[in-house]
């Protein structure tokens, strides 16, 4: 399943872009998460915590930078969690990518989930939706946080 | 896996029971919606708490001109009480368009409410009719207008832990007309592609006075169109306002793609039943 999320962001593109290198800060932006520490080099572990509807699911797993351009604000991040509660996982690569926008900066966030297990239940639509939420709040923390 | 069932009689010991076991605990009503998710594995509590055996929750009753229903007055019961329908035949319709009889004979109009499956039938309706539900938790009862329920898909505005008691639907305007209509191209039982439900009220010039438009199935949540509501409203309706307005309701419409429909389709369809809906209440 492929997302892609854009905004801009009112701040220069350099203070965006340390915000969302430095792994456990970025993370503070999406909702739910807890427990970021580091797991070696470029590595973090972390928990998840996510509400779809009446389903409550709760995800360990890490993120790894595979691949980062600091001069073209460009990186590829990989993210493996296990679902505990019900059972099943969700593997994602993530390229984000800034760009100077007037005196802000533009965000652009595609993603490429792959769900298994019993949370696919949930069905596309479901599950779309609450990544698209969770994007669009990162999004705007990330505003908030480099600002 | 399995969960320990209890059946309080009382609606404070079913609070005391969700707020002890908080994420380990969930309410239940009917089952219906309940089971589905719990057979496909969505759901593991290690309590459920059941609420049909609280008899405040029960009945339907006329309130000083506001009719009443009971969080677990069935489906069935709704859409056969004299007092639904005296009070608004359309929302003794609507009820008795969910699903089938045994479906009907078990799910409530609470959990109806609560599961927030915006294709469902009656919180459209109700939305309509401008309902309200009162829920209470421990920390008190409070009154939640149907639009500030619906939050998003099977997400409303409860608290963990709340209740809905009841819902209730305050007495119409006199003159008050209202519709219910649910397009149905596959089978009879199904959930809607598309649904309609309207209210109106025309002035003795015959202008409409007071119109109320909400579309079912084509959002996350119910849909309020009140760019076409506006369209109406002060206006004499006829054919060409009407369709003026249901273009507009087409336009409010954010369906998604599914079994029942590409987007495109059932924008189109909001469209046409909206313009029935509007065409039967000024017939
Ligand atoms: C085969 C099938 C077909 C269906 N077709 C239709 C259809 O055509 N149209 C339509 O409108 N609906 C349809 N439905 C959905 C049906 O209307 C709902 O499943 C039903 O109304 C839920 O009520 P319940 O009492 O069974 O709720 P439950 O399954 O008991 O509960 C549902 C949810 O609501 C919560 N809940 C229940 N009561 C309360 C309360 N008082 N306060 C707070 N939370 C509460 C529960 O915790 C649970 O999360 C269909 C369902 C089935 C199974």
């Amino acid at each position: 399943m492929k997302l892609a999320h854009s905004s801009t962001v009112p701040v220069p593109v350099e203070r965006v872009w340390t915000v969302v290198m430095d792994v456990p800060r970025a993370a503070a932006c999406v909702p739910g998460v807890s427990g970021v520490s580091g797991a070696g080099e470029d590595r973090f572990r972390g928990d998840l915590a996510v509400q779809v509807g009446p389903v409550r699911l709760s995800f360990s797993g890490e993120v790894a930078i595979v691949a980062r351009d600091d001069a073209a604000h460009r990186a590829t991040l990989r993210a493996d969690a296990k679902e505990a509660r019900l059972g099943g996982s969700v593997h994602a690569s993530v390229e984000i990518a800034l760009a100077r926008a007037g005196e802000g900066c533009a965000l652009r966030i595609e993603s490429d989930l792959q769900v298994a297990g019993r949370i696919g239940e949930l069905g596309q639509p479901l599950i779309q939706r609450k990544a698209d939420q969770l994007l669009r709040e990162f999004g705007a923390c990330l505003a908030r946080t480099a600002a | 896996m399995s969960y320990a069932y209890h059946e309080p009689s009382e609606l404070d010991e079913a609070l005391a029971l969700l707020a002890r076991h908080g994420d380990d605990a969930h309410a239940v009503a009917g089952a219906t919606a309940f089971m589905l998710l719990y057979r496909q594995g969505l759901l593991r509590p290690s309590h459920v708490v059941g609420l049909r055996r609280v008899r405040s929750l029960g009945g339907i009753r006329d309130d000083g001109g506001a009719l009443v229903i009971g969080a677990t007055a069935t489906h069935r019961e709704a859409e056969r009480s004299p007092l639904v329908a005296r009070h608004c035949a359309a929302l003794a319709r609507a009820f008795a368009s969910v699903a089938t009889v045994r479906v009907r004979n078990q799910a409530t109009v609470g959990g109806n409410l609560a599961h927030a499956d915006p294709a469902q039938d009656p919180p459209a309706m109700l939305l309509a009719l401008d309902a309200a539900v009162t829920a209470v938790s421990p920390g008190g009862t409070r009154e939640i207008p149907l639009a500030e329920l619906f939050v998003d898909v099977l997400t409303t505005s409860l608290a963990p832990g709340e209740l809905i008691t009841a819902v209730r639907v305050p007495a119409l305007a006199p003159g008050t007309r209202a519709a219910y209509v649910k397009f149905l191209p596959r089978t009879a039982d199904d959930y809607a592609t598309v649904s309609v439900a309207a209210t109106l009220r025309r002035s003795e010039d015959g202008r409409v006075a007071d119109v109320r438009v909400v579309l079912g199935a084509v959002g996350p949540t119910p849909i309020r169109a009140t760019s076409a509501e506006d369209a109406l409203r002060g206006a004499a309706p006829d054919a060409a306002r009407i369709a003026e307005a249901a273009a507009l309701a087409r336009d409010a419409a954010d369906p998604i793609d599914d079994v029942r429909g590409s987007a495109a389709y059932k924008r189109e369809m909001a469209r046409v039943w909206t313009e029935r809906a509007l065409r039967s209440l000024v017939a």
